[in-house]
């Protein structure tokens, strides 16, 4: 606590492009990627060990398809960085990397919305 | 065992020498845009890294086998040749995700025009 984007002033979220502490990744997993246990783990591991890269990653989030009800932010990875910095050099690294053949692409995420692990 | 699976396979992560060049494509979502401005830029992205794939002959295989489905038994031609390869397989995959896609992109927008190279698959029944 102390440093929560949200307690930013205007002019400085204006200046970060609406950065945030929360990388949004996309078009990296398939539902299908996500259904294997085992393929599940390995892609958490590979997008924390690349991420860590760039600074500490506080926690990290992919949602797992459910049967037969709309999982918010699915295909999403959310990526909890200490720093707002980190998370632009994070996003600096990784938007045009391929993952498993496939162009990663980044936004942020509201931390409010993230601690609150809505991704809706 | 998750170790020693884990120093034999592969990271995901492609080269910082492979980073995108698809022309005019940023990989940077802005902040304004809206969750179907969103939707409709992430089909187009998927269709175009799928173009590419098919362009180039590089069809994105992965080289460690435990990332590949299992070989299913091969189906031979009249002159013997296989025709189920990895490579036709893949490409029929890659041609079938590109169909859903163009699908998904034509729902969210009517006027959209599919890739030069795309046709739209067999509408013909087949065993």
């Amino acid at each position: 606590p102390g440093m929560a984007g949200a307690a930013m002033p205007p002019a400085i979220m204006t200046k970060f492009g609406g950065a945030t502490k929360i990388l949004v990744l996309l078009n990296m997993v398939t539902v299908e990627d996500l259904k294997d246990d085992e393929e599940y783990e390995d892609i958490i591991e590979d997008v924390r060990e690349e991420c860590e890269k760039n600074g500490p990653v506080k926690s990290l989030v992919i949602p797992r398809p459910k049967e037969d009800e709309e999982v918010p932010g699915l295909g999403k990875i959310f990526v909890e960085f200490t720093a707002v910095g980190d998370a632009q050099k994070a996003q600096l690294a990784l938007s045009g990397r391929k993952f498993a053949n496939r162009t990663v692409v980044s936004s942020y995420w509201d931390e409010d919305k993230y601690t609150a692990r809505d991704f809706a | 065992a998750r170790k020693e699976r884990k120093r034999r396979r592969k990271s995901r992560w492609g080269g910082e020498e492979e980073k995108s060049t698809l022309p005019g494509l940023m990989t940077v979502i802005p902040p304004n845009m809206t969750p179907m401005q969103q939707e409709c830029f992430l089909i187009h992205l998927k269709i175009e890294d799928i173009n590419a794939k098919l362009r180039s002959g590089d069809l994105g295989i992965p080289e460690d086998p435990g990332q590949r489905s299992p070989s299913p038994e091969p189906i031979y031609g009249a002159n013997g040749q296989r025709l189920n390869t990895r490579e036709f397989r893949w490409k029929q995959r890659l041609e079938k995700e590109r169909h859903e896609l163009v699908q998904q992109a034509t729902k969210l927008n009517p006027k959209y025009n599919p890739p030069a190279d795309y046709k739209p698959p067999d509408s013909r029944v087949q065993d």
